[in-house]
């Protein structure tokens, strides 16, 4: 039989997908945990969500939060450093902590068969992590030379740039995770010391455990594990205000630079706000795929980059938009052009057929997220952080079926303009001064990344 | 019932397409993934970069489906999808909604075709600026972006496959033209020359139904000519030095090995952990740990349908000398050829391999590629375990016997020094 190929075939019947069920509890030490089932695989993923990100940094020393959790797995427990990284290597278990803005997160991935073996490895990460002077003076040099290394790196100038241009240095997240040059030196063991201590307890941490347990062994394995974790206090956080100035243009220079990097943006409404979805909505079509508008126009059709990207970046208490891509520098003024172009005319609302793609897109694209044990671990992550209700996952899909048209085209569209816009580039200084002069797009500042943070 | 036993279907069409059933119902997803038997090594001197220009040439729609329509049909479906281009192969890949298979059934075979007659020089000359950027964002424009491609094309000699890199010289992608890429398509993209994998949730006898369908009428040209090489064997062991942007100097030191799956390229993966896999391995331990000279260690065994190399790359910290990591190196390898491992470094080592074979089986476009990388070396694309028995059987003495006989033969050494500065 010959198939109709000039069409479309038909979508099937519907697929049953269930959302993982899970249970939330309290454990008697003050920390929340999520337990999430999933039985396909022998496979455990367990996530300590610590709410103690760069942005708890104190003053004048950014990048404590990294270098605790650097040096809270050098040596914990009966272990030294290198003991410790065997037993986990030793069990084929994948363990790592890691800091952003926001939190540390510790996280364990482990064949079940060795997940009691793994979690005390864990728990003695947790509670009794050696925090030796030489193991501390080891990873600040290691972070040092890391920040030098950064600057040969031109996406990563251009984002730090844009944060700290954009949040302004009142707001700590203008500041990058891993610190910078001048606090490094300021940062001695005792800060860790402290740090840890006033950030790592139970309330104010969240559990994430994915995989096939049984509900009520788990949560008393872990209450036995973690009694004597010793109480403290829940962390908030508030950001000053954010002061908008109007566009500007940041330009760092990059020697022999080939490319120039562009980030274009400004700062936008809190995650958990009502309009989430009209907003997702909104920028799935202006640069959230492949065929956004943004990506369409610059790389298929100008073909000024290999891709280019729109987004609303979630932090906590903060939000941005930004639009980023690099494009070789012939092109930037060109680039910069279409930018500011499609930017403007999503101010004119998207289309009906333009809606109707995003929603199915993020709707039927929903159980895909739902696919790995890491990913659930993560959903559920997000969900902590962002304080999103109870039921987000169940409600997740009439919530996107049922943005009205209206409510993306009079409201979300307020979320993207570029009068507000700042622009931050990182290329061929002089190549792009030279294509900027007949673009008007206002002042031009010259940043010398080096100097950067003193400004 | 063992876990890595996966329990597939394989059969040819008789266009000679061959296909792989993987039917696994307990979530609704499926991936779909097609492997074209063709990859930067059929290119030859002066058209580099061919292999990986046409697979983007290949989501700029086909007779069927519009430019921009085989993205947009597979994300408006909740799908994601891309391509890839290495050495040896091209692949192609879906995951979606189970709903959808055909969907993406109908893409891949429109593509495989019915594709010439939807090219044009528009989307040409779009596609080798894409490219042309993307060279430049992920090579020209990064920091020691340049060191694989000096390194091969210094380890392999002129001509061999493996002496270029994929994306191709800045020159060759600016002077394709159309009847390159058209030639191109008609001499490799052929069902003979491919493979299909569907995995996931699927109804069997419905899909091979399907699969028949649309991809049966495809006509197969004629047989594919396979690369021939030799085994490869420096002379003298080169030593180049690049100047670069970069803040920090770094050593590159490069050996031929063996082919992907041939005796020792297990033991030489064992041995890549060993040296420098984690926090304990014994090069990480010396030179980033204890000496902190090195910023960063890194080893892999290398290895493809035509050729292997074993490298070692290590970033020196500020001031410290390439030379003395270039010594540790070379001691730490003595002492694995002079007084072998100990069974506890190889039981770790094989306890972190058995266990990301497992992980690895939670993403189904994972899985999928898996049976297409089996089945291209094999024939057989259930050879999980038999993977897992190469790594089981490596014994102490095999990682010993790999380190001596082929790290202490003749080096490509390269180093990447900041703009500037003179070889230290």
């Amino acid at each position: 039989m010959e198939v109709r190929r000039d069409k479309r075939p038909e979508t099937g019947k519907e697929i049953n997908f269930l959302l993982p069920k899970y249970k939330k509890h309290l454990l008697k030490n003050g920390a929340e945990i999520y337990i999430v089932k999933k039985n396909e695989l022998p496979i455990i993923r367990i996530n300590f969500i610590i709410n103690s990100g760069s942005k708890f940094d104190p003053k004048s020393k950014f990048g404590v939060s990294n270098l605790t959790s650097m040096c809270i797995d050098e040596g914990a427990g009966e272990f030294d450093a290198l003991q410790l990284s065997d037993e986990f290597e030793y069990l084929g278990a994948r363990f790592s902590v890691h800091s952003d803005s926001d939190i540390t997160i510790l996280s364990l991935q482990t064949l079940s068969e060795n997940f009691n073996v793994a979690l005390s490895l864990l728990s003695s990460v947790i509670l009794s992590p050696h925090f030796k002077e030489n193991d501390f003076l080891r990873e600040r040099r290691k972070v040092q030379t890391r920040i030098e290394q950064l600057k040969d790196e031109p996406d990563y100038i251009a984002n730090s740039a844009f944060e700290y241009f954009l949040f302004g240095r009142k707001n700590p997240y203008a500041f990058p995770v891993i610190g910078i040059k001048d606090s490094l030196s300021q940062i001695e063991i005792e800060d860790i010391r402290k740090f840890y201590k006033r950030l790592f307890n139970p309330h104010n941490t969240s559990i994430v455990a994915v995989g096939d347990f049984e509900d009520e062994r788990l949560i008393s394995q872990i209450e036995n594990i973690f009694q004597h974790w010793k109480a403290g206090e829940k962390f908030s956080h508030r950001s000053p205000e954010n002061n908008i100035n109007g566009r500007k243009i940041y330009v760092l220079h990059k020697h022999e630079s080939v490319q120039t990097e562009i980030r274009i943006g400004h700062l936008s409404s809190k995650r958990n706000d009502k309009d989430y979805f009209q907003k997702q909505i909104l920028n799935l079509i202006l640069g959230g795929q492949f065929s956004s508008r943004l990506n369409l126009n610059l790389r298929e059709k100008h073909g000024y980059t290999y891709g280019i990207n729109s987004r609303f970046n979630y932090f906590k208490d903060d939000t941005y938009f930004a639009v980023s891509t690099s494009v070789n520098t012939e092109n930037t003024a060109g680039a910069i052009n279409e930018i500011l172009h499609e930017l403007n005319n999503i101010s004119d609302g998207i289309t009906e057929t333009e809606l109707a793609f995003a929603k199915s897109s993020i709707s039927r694209r929903f159980p895909l997220n739902f696919e790995t044990y890491s990913q659930i671990a993560s959903n559920f992550g997000s969900k902590i952080i962002h304080n999103l209700t109870d039921d987000y996952f169940e409600t997740f899909l009439d919530k996107v079926l049922n943005v009205k048209i209206e409510e993306v085209n009079k409201e979300a569209i307020k979320s993207i303009n570029t009068d507000s816009a700042i622009i931050v580039l990182c290329g061929d200084e002089k190549k792009i001064r030279e294509q900027l002069k007949n673009l008007n797009l206002g002042e031009l500042i010259i940043v010398d990344y080096n100097q950067m943070y003193s400004y | 019932m063992n876990l890595l036993d996966i329990d597939c279907e394989k059969y040819s069409l008789a266009n000679g397409l061959e296909v792989i059933l993987y039917n696994n119902n307990s979530f609704p997803l499926v991936a779909v993934n097609l492997w074209y038997k063709v990859g930067s090594a059929q290119e030859i001197k002066g058209k580099t970069g061919l292999a990986h220009l046409f697979e983007h040439m290949m989501f700029q729609g086909s007779e069927n489906v519009p430019k921009e329509m085989h993205f947009k049909l597979i994300q408006e479906a909740g799908g994601t999808l891309n391509g890839s281009t290495s050495f040896d192969r091209t692949n192609y890949f879906e995951k979606l909604p189970s709903n959808e298979l055909e969907l993406a059934l109908w893409l891949e075979s429109d593509r495989m075709g019915f594709l010439l007659a939807s090219l044009d020089q528009e989307k040409l000359d779009n596609q080798k600026n894409v490219v042309y950027n993307e060279r430049l964002e992920r090579y020209d424009n990064q920091p020691y972006g340049l060191a694989w491609e000096i390194l091969i094309s210094n380890l392999y000699p002129e001509g061999h496959p493996y002496s270029w890199a994929t994306i191709g010289n800045l020159n060759d992608i600016k002077n394709y033209n159309l009847d390159d890429v058209k030639k191109f398509f008609s001499k490799y993209y052929s069902p003979n020359n491919a493979s299909l994998v569907v995995a996931g949730d699927f109804d069997l006898e419905t899909t091979k139904k399907l699969i028949s369908q649309y991809f049966e009428p495809i006509q197969s040209s004629s047989k594919i000519e396979t690369v021939t090489t030799t085994d490869q064997k420096l002379k003298a062991s080169p030593k180049i030095v690049h100047n670069d942007n970069v803040q920090l100097e770094r050593l590159y030191l490069a050996w031929h090995t063996v082919k992907a799956f041939q005796e020792d390229d297990s033991s030489l993966d064992i041995l890549s952990d060993i040296l420098a896999g984690s926090k304990n391995s014994r090069l990480h331990k010396k030179l980033v740990f204890e000496l902190e000279i090195a910023q960063d260690i890194y080893a892999m065994q290398f290895s493809g349908k035509y050729a292997g190399h074993f490298m070692i790359v290590a970033t020196a910290k500020a001031g410290k000398s390439l030379d003395e990591i270039n010594k540790v190196i070379n001691e730490e390898i003595d002492l694995i050829v002079n007084d072998g491992i100990s069974n506890s470094e190889l039981q770790k080592s094989k306890n972190g391999i058995k266990s990301s074979f497992i992980y690895s089986l939670q993403n189904l476009d994972t899985l999928a590629d898996h049976l297409n990388l089996y089945n291209f070396y094999f024939g057989i694309p259930n050879s999980f375990m038999l993977d897992l028995e190469r790594y089981n059987s490596v014994t102490e003495k095999n990682v010993e016997h790999a380190a001596a006989k082929y790290l202490k033969a003749n080096c490509v050494e390269l180093r990447i020094i900041p703009k500037g500065k003179n070889g230290s």
